[in-house]
Formats: structure tokens, C-alpha cells, sequence
């Protein structure tokens, strides 16, 4: 036997995490701020021009610029500071920081010196270039994932996938959008569930090839119930009155502030992008 | 695996949305032809299926977990074409809902994960156990071998995409703009951790899960060879 059942208490903890995450994310969709009282349509293509000019910026400021857009949004939307920096941070952004870092040296970046450091008898040496290239690729992450994040926590998640619509995506999969994100919910639980009952029958250390089979069989038991699951949903379609094309409600209203938040922000966009051409 | 955004550049992103859009038109065609009405929900609970998957932390020697990504496993079991839907679903839903994956990067990782990863796992999978009875033992190593491969193609493909980076994007002076290495320190980073350690991970899971369907459910592993 060796080490302990530490992946159980981590499957637990993981889908815990994630279902209180989604609560919080859902708590701020229905707080009254700014980005809550716009069109989720309106929202959705703003947030696009915003990813789009940090995916296009080669500036380090005009990148900085557009995360000070993002945290001023965040505030002026209600969400939580603290929060909101901890959910983009972790775990995208320092993994990022982390793989950065061997780039401002000169053996991977050679450029002009910016400065030396002697550790442990070696010499390293940071250039301006490597710098650059860290500092644009550490902000343009961080920009992105909070833009990201940002619509996502103040958008309620059913009315997103709603929106994807417009972008001219097929019913079809606007409806398996939408059931699967119910589905995870439902799965999660079952997950959670499994492996508190494998929890409180295991209670000591398990060797990991025995977690291994109790994975797999949580897997597999787990297609066991989705399939099943689907005769099921079907007839439950059907006396709603499914005929095969799915019928979605259109409650959304646009009002004259979104078409001023939407023309604000596409001048921004050409203006950052007049910039980025110089 | 997941590509965030900020790691590719403009037209990495802008070819493999372009690449991936007569997939997803023809996979929604084949699956319309095939998919009976009756299942046609399977598509979102097979999507679900595969972002839940994902979440599972398996053990592996010296008491660390690692993640499985399962779309050998999605591919197997679903056919390619459903199998390329589902995960496509499922990386949406992480990346619109979530934060997750990316959302310019999309594009890419459906290509590596919801298209090379299902096809490469499905025919490596079907090409093994080409003949063999639903009981045969021929069968879980062909997953295992599927599991791990694809894993690997899928994962020295995102290498690859990181590493030309430097190439596609860079200033006037040099100075790369997107993911900072090239081709020399992306691929064998992206392949070394796969190859030591992720693909077999994803090889045990796969193997078992077909092990345990075999025992307990052996028509799946029919439904699957008819797609």
C-alpha cells in the first residue's frame, strides 16, 4: 500500500469548488451594476471587440490599458475585487507568469542587456527584448482571462448560450449548449456523490492502481447513467411538445444605452487599432 | 492542452476556425443522418459526459493526481463525428461559461481536441481491434494504445502551434509577441509531459473504461462500432 486517498477528497473538492464557483457566478449575473443592465447581445460583441484588440495589440501599455478597462468594469458592475482577482489570476495567468520567466534571459531571447544576475556561479542576463516579450505575454493573457471571466460572471449562463443565436449558430446546438450545461450540473452531483459513498466505505489509504479501477468505473458507470438518461429526456421532449425543430424565446430588449456602450467601444476598437498599425 | 487566450497570435487562431468550420458543418450533417431522433439529446448528455470526465483526478505512482482528457475515450464510444460535436460542446461551455479555454483559441483546441483526438482514438481503437469479439482482451489494449497516441498526436500538435509563434508573430526587431518559444522548447515540453506521464494516464482510463463496459455493458461497445 502506498501514499493516500488523496484523489477522492480532490474529486470532492473540485466538483465542490466548481458548483460553489458557479453559484457566486450566478449571484453576480443578478446584482444590479453596469454590465448586468446591458443587452447580453450588445454585451457579447463589445466583450468580443475588447479580446480582439488585446489579441491584436503589440503595446504593453495599450494591453494594460485594456485590463484597467476590464477591472473598472468589474467595480462598476458590483462583483467583488477580491473575488474577481482571485477567479482570473488562478490559474491561467500564473502558470503563464511562470513559463514567462525563462524568456526575459538571453539564452532563450537574445537582445540587448538590460541587466546581469549571478546565481549559484551562473551568470544570466535579462534582456530588453526577453522583457518585452514576458511582460506583453503575462498582460495579454491576464486582459484576456478577465474579459473572459467578466462576461461570463455577470451574464446569466442561460441567456449566453442564448446569444450565440445571433452569430448565425444553428438551433442544434444552441439547444445542446443549453441542456449540456444543465447536464454537468446534474453529473457533478452524481460524481460528488459517488465518491462521497466510495469515501465513507474506503477510509483509509488505497494503493493507486485500486484508484485507478475505481476511476474507470466511475466513468463508466457514469456513461451507464447518460445513456439511460437520454430515452428518458426524450420522452420528457416529447410530452413538451418536441416535434424535432427546437423553439427558443426571444425576451431580449435593446435600449439606448447599449447602442451608446456599442458605439463607445467600437470607436475604441478602430482607434486601438489605428494605433496598433503605427 | 487547453490553449488560453493570449498564446496564439491572429492567424493561428483565425486558420483554425477556418479549419474547423466544414468539420462542424459536416459532423452536423453526418450526425443528423445517423443520430436517430430518439438520441438526439445523447449529443448534450455525451457533451456533458466529456467536460465532466475531464474534472476526474487520477492517482498515478508517487501520490500526485493527474487529469485524463478522455476524447479517445468520447470518440470510442460516440463515433468520431458525435464525438467531435460533444467536445466541441463541452469547450465551448468552458470557455464561453467558464473562462477556461480560451475564447479566440477555440478554434484550436477543437481542432486538436475535438478533431484529432476522437478520429486519431477512434480509428487507432478500431484499426486494433479490427475482428475481435465484444469479450476480447484485444480490445482494452487497442484502447489503452488508442488512449495514448492520440493523446500524444493531439499534444505535439499543440507544441507544434505554440512553437511557430515566434515565426508568425514578431516585431520589427525580433521581439515575439504571442507564446515567447519556438519549436525547439514547445514540442518537447508539450510531448515530454505527455509522453512520461499524461498518455498514460489517459491510456489507463481509456483501457479500464472499456475493460469495465465490456464486463458490465457490452452493448456500448456495439452501439460505438456502428457509428
Amino acid at each position: 500500500m502506498s501514499k493516500g486517498n488523496n484523489f477522492i477528497e480532490y474529486s470532492i473538492a473540485g466538483a465542490l469548488s466548481f458548483l460553489k464557483e458557479s453559484i457566486f457566478a450566478d449571484e453576480y449575473a443578478t446584482k444590479e451594476g453596469f454590465l448586468q443592465s446591458l443587452d447580453p447581445r450588445i454585451k457579447v460583441i463589445t466583450f468580443l471587440l475588447f479580446i480582439s484588440a488585446i489579441l491584436f495589440t503589440k503595446s504593453i501599455t495599450i494591453s494594460l490599458c485594456l485590463y484597467a478597462i476590464c477591472l473598472a468594469l468589474a467595480y462598476f458592475s458590483n462583483v467583488n475585487m477580491w473575488f474577481f482577482l482571485k477567479r482570473t489570476w488562478i490559474f491561467i495567468p500564473i502558470f503563464s507568469l511562470f513559463i514567462a520567466i525563462p524568456a526575459i534571459f538571453n539564452i532563450f531571447t537574445p537582445g540587448e542587456v538590460l541587466f546581469t544576475l549571478k546565481l549559484l556561479g551562473l551568470k544570466l542576463i535579462i534582456t530588453q527584448q526577453g522583457l518585452f516579450t514576458a511582460v506583453l505575454f503575462v498582460t495579454r493573457v491576464i486582459a484576456s482571462v478577465s474579459f473572459a471571466v467578466l462576461l461570463s460572471i455577470t451574464t446569466k449562463h442561460f441567456a449566453l448560450l442564448k446569444v450565440l443565436r445571433i452569430f448565425g449558430i444553428p438551433q442544434v446546438f444552441v439547444m445542446t449548449l443549453g441542456m449540456c450545461y444543465r447536464y454537468i450540473y446534474l453529473f457533478l452531483e452524481v460524481v460528488e456523490n459517488t465518491y462521497l459513498a466510495i469515501k465513507s466505505r474506503v477510509g483509509t489509504r488505497l494503493h493507486y492502481k485500486k484508484g485507478q479501477q475505481i476511476i474507470a468505473w466511475n466513468i463508466s458507470s457514469l456513461w451507464h447513467r447518460s445513456y439511460y438518461l437520454n430515452e428518458a429526456v426524450y420522452n420528457a421532449m416529447l410530452s413538451r411538445g418536441y416535434t424535432g425543430e427546437p423553439a427558443l424565446l426571444n425576451d431580449f430588449r435593446v435600449k439606448s444605452k447599449d447602442w451608446v456602450w456599442l458605439f463607445f467601444t467600437t470607436v475604441f476598437f478602430v482607434i486601438l487599432l489605428y494605433l496598433n498599425r503605427k | 492542452m487547453h490553449i488560453p487566450d493570449g498564446y496564439l497570435g491572429p492567424t493561428t487562431c483565425g486558420i483554425f476556425y477556418v479549419a474547423m468550420l466544414p468539420l462542424w458543418v459536416t459532423a452536423a450533417k453526418i450526425v443528423k443522418k445517423t443520430l436517430r431522433a430518439k438520441q438526439v439529446p445523447m449529443l448534450a448528455i455525451g457533451a456533458a459526459f466529456s467536460f465532466v470526465i475531464m474534472m476526474f483526478n487520477v492517482p498515478i505512482p508517487g501520490g500526485t493526481t493527474g487529469h485524463a482528457v478522455g476524447g479517445a475515450l468520447v470518440g470510442i464510444l460516440l463515433g468520431p463525428w458525435a464525438g467531435c460535436i460533444a467536445i466541441t460542446v463541452a469547450l465551448v461551455v468552458q470557455a464561453l461559461l467558464f473562462g477556461d479555454g480560451g475564447i479566440t483559441a477555440i478554434g484550436a483546441n477543437c481542432f486538436n481536441m475535438a478533431f484529432v483526438l476522437p478520429f486519431a482514438g477512434y480509428y487507432i481503437y478500431k484499426a486494433i481491434s479490427y475482428n475481435a469479439s465484444i469479450d476480447a482482451k484485444r480490445r482494452v489494449i487497442a484502447a489503452g494504445i488508442a488512449g495514448y497516441l492520440a493523446l500524444n498526436l493531439a499534444a505535439g500538435l499543440t507544441g507544434f502551434e505554440f512553437g511557430i509563434q515566434p515565426f508568425l508573430h514578431k516585431t520589427a526587431s525580433g521581439q515575439a509577441l504571442y507564446c515567447p518559444y519556438g519549436l525547439n522548447v514547445a514540442l518537447p515540453a508539450m510531448l515530454g509531459e505527455h509522453l512520461l506521464v499524461f498518455g498514460w494516464v489517459e491510456a489507463i482510463v481509456t483501457a479500464l473504461v472499456i475493460k469495465y463496459l465490456q464486463k458490465q455493458s457490452p452493448e456500448f461497445l456495439e452501439e460505438g462500432r456502428k457509428n
